[in-house]
């Protein structure tokens, strides 16, 4: 059994590696541009909401935290709290697509696209109407568009593994499922721990 | 068989709850000092306290600590070659042209003076705007 643990968890941290390097390719994209255009991505951060995203932050924060605890809690064989902290974490997933959703709609009321149709107006937006910038955005939307696609994926996981958690499937000698799916929560969380300092503050 | 002959490393609540909020005041000093103009030294801070906040989260939420070194083996290799694969993109990107380059100054460099000398009005304007933007 435990062979059969350290097997799955080890799989699960080479899949983890795959998804590093899904989203390092997209970090080198930006520290390219970034020592190319410095004076661009400095003005541009200022385009973004740092309220919004220290809000994520926080939120995407707490649901670490509250998925560390569904772990503890089924190691203890507590299948309630269990079920609550990943309840809990939903909540927080959802809060942080929701706000991801308002940044998003904003952006496109106001003409900000990626690519070829950015054509920035509004008294917030249209400053930063700047050379370069339609390339800030593109990145922007497109790490924090696949970073969207795994808190997606990520509250689907977890969904089903409260469900089985709910129905009696784990234990304190059995919750594989409940710890693999943490390991991918929190690296969902540290990406984002590096995009928003990168794109909202600096 | 029992936890501990299962050999599962329960983490303690109260390491848990310390982390959460080591990690949350990390997030709140990350956008206080962002406020902080520090010239250059803005993006390497912010950097470096992600960092932190990362290997908070890899060692107590992940359990690296207790789990298997395989794990961490894997982990740092991983860190490793993200590194290779960015600074080596940037020995070209950032140097790109300078092979033939006879003058002391990087062309990017020389590039971003030019640009700066062609367009000064602009840069100071875009300047100026940026707290003015209220952000």
């Amino acid at each position: 059994m435990d062979q059969q643990f350290d097997a799955s968890k080890m799989g699960m941290w080479i899949f983890l590696v795959t998804e590093v390097l899904l989203f390092s390719g997209m970090f080198v994209a930006y520290t390219v541009y970034r020592v190319w255009h410095p004076e661009t991505f400095d003005l541009l951060s200022g385009a973004l909401d740092w309220r919004l995203g220290g809000f994520n932050t926080l939120v995407l924060l707490g649901s670490s935290f509250t998925v560390a605890m569904s772990i503890h809690s089924i190691q203890k064989s507590d299948k309630k709290a269990t079920v609550m902290y990943l309840v809990i974490t939903l909540i927080c997933a959802a809060a942080f697509m929701v706000v991801k959703y308002i940044e998003y709609t904003t952006k496109f009321e106001h003409g900000v696209f990626p690519g070829a149709h950015f054509a920035p107006h509004g008294e917030h937006y249209a400053p930063f109407d700047v050379p370069y910038a339609p390339q800030f955005f593109s990145i922007y939307f497109v790490m924090t568009g696949i970073h969207g696609v795994h808190v997606l994926v990520g509250m689907g996981v977890i969904a089903w593994i409260a469900i089985r958690t709910a129905k009696g499937h784990f234990d304190s000698q059995y919750y594989t499922p409940i710890e693999l799916t943490g390991l991918y929560w929190h690296l969902v969380d540290i990406i984002w721990i590096f995009l928003f300092p990168l794109l909202y503050l600096i | 068989m029992d936890h501990a002959s299962h050999g599962h490393h329960i983490t303690p609540k109260s390491l848990l709850i310390k982390v959460f909020g080591s990690l949350i005041l990390l997030t709140i000093l990350t956008v206080a000092v962002s406020r902080v103009h520090l010239g250059a030294l803005n993006v390497p801070v912010a950097i470096a306290i992600a960092v932190v906040k990362m290997m908070l989260v890899v060692t107590v939420f992940m359990a690296v600590k207790w789990d298997n070194k395989v794990n961490a083996l894997v982990i740092g290799l991983s860190a490793l070659f993200v590194s290779i694969f960015l600074i080596f993109t940037l020995f070209d990107t950032a140097y790109r042209g300078d092979l033939s380059n006879v003058d002391r100054v990087p062309i990017s460099d020389q590039q971003r003076q030019q640009s700066a000398e062609m367009a000064p009005a602009d840069a100071g304007a875009a300047a100026s705007e940026m707290p003015a933007s209220g952000h």
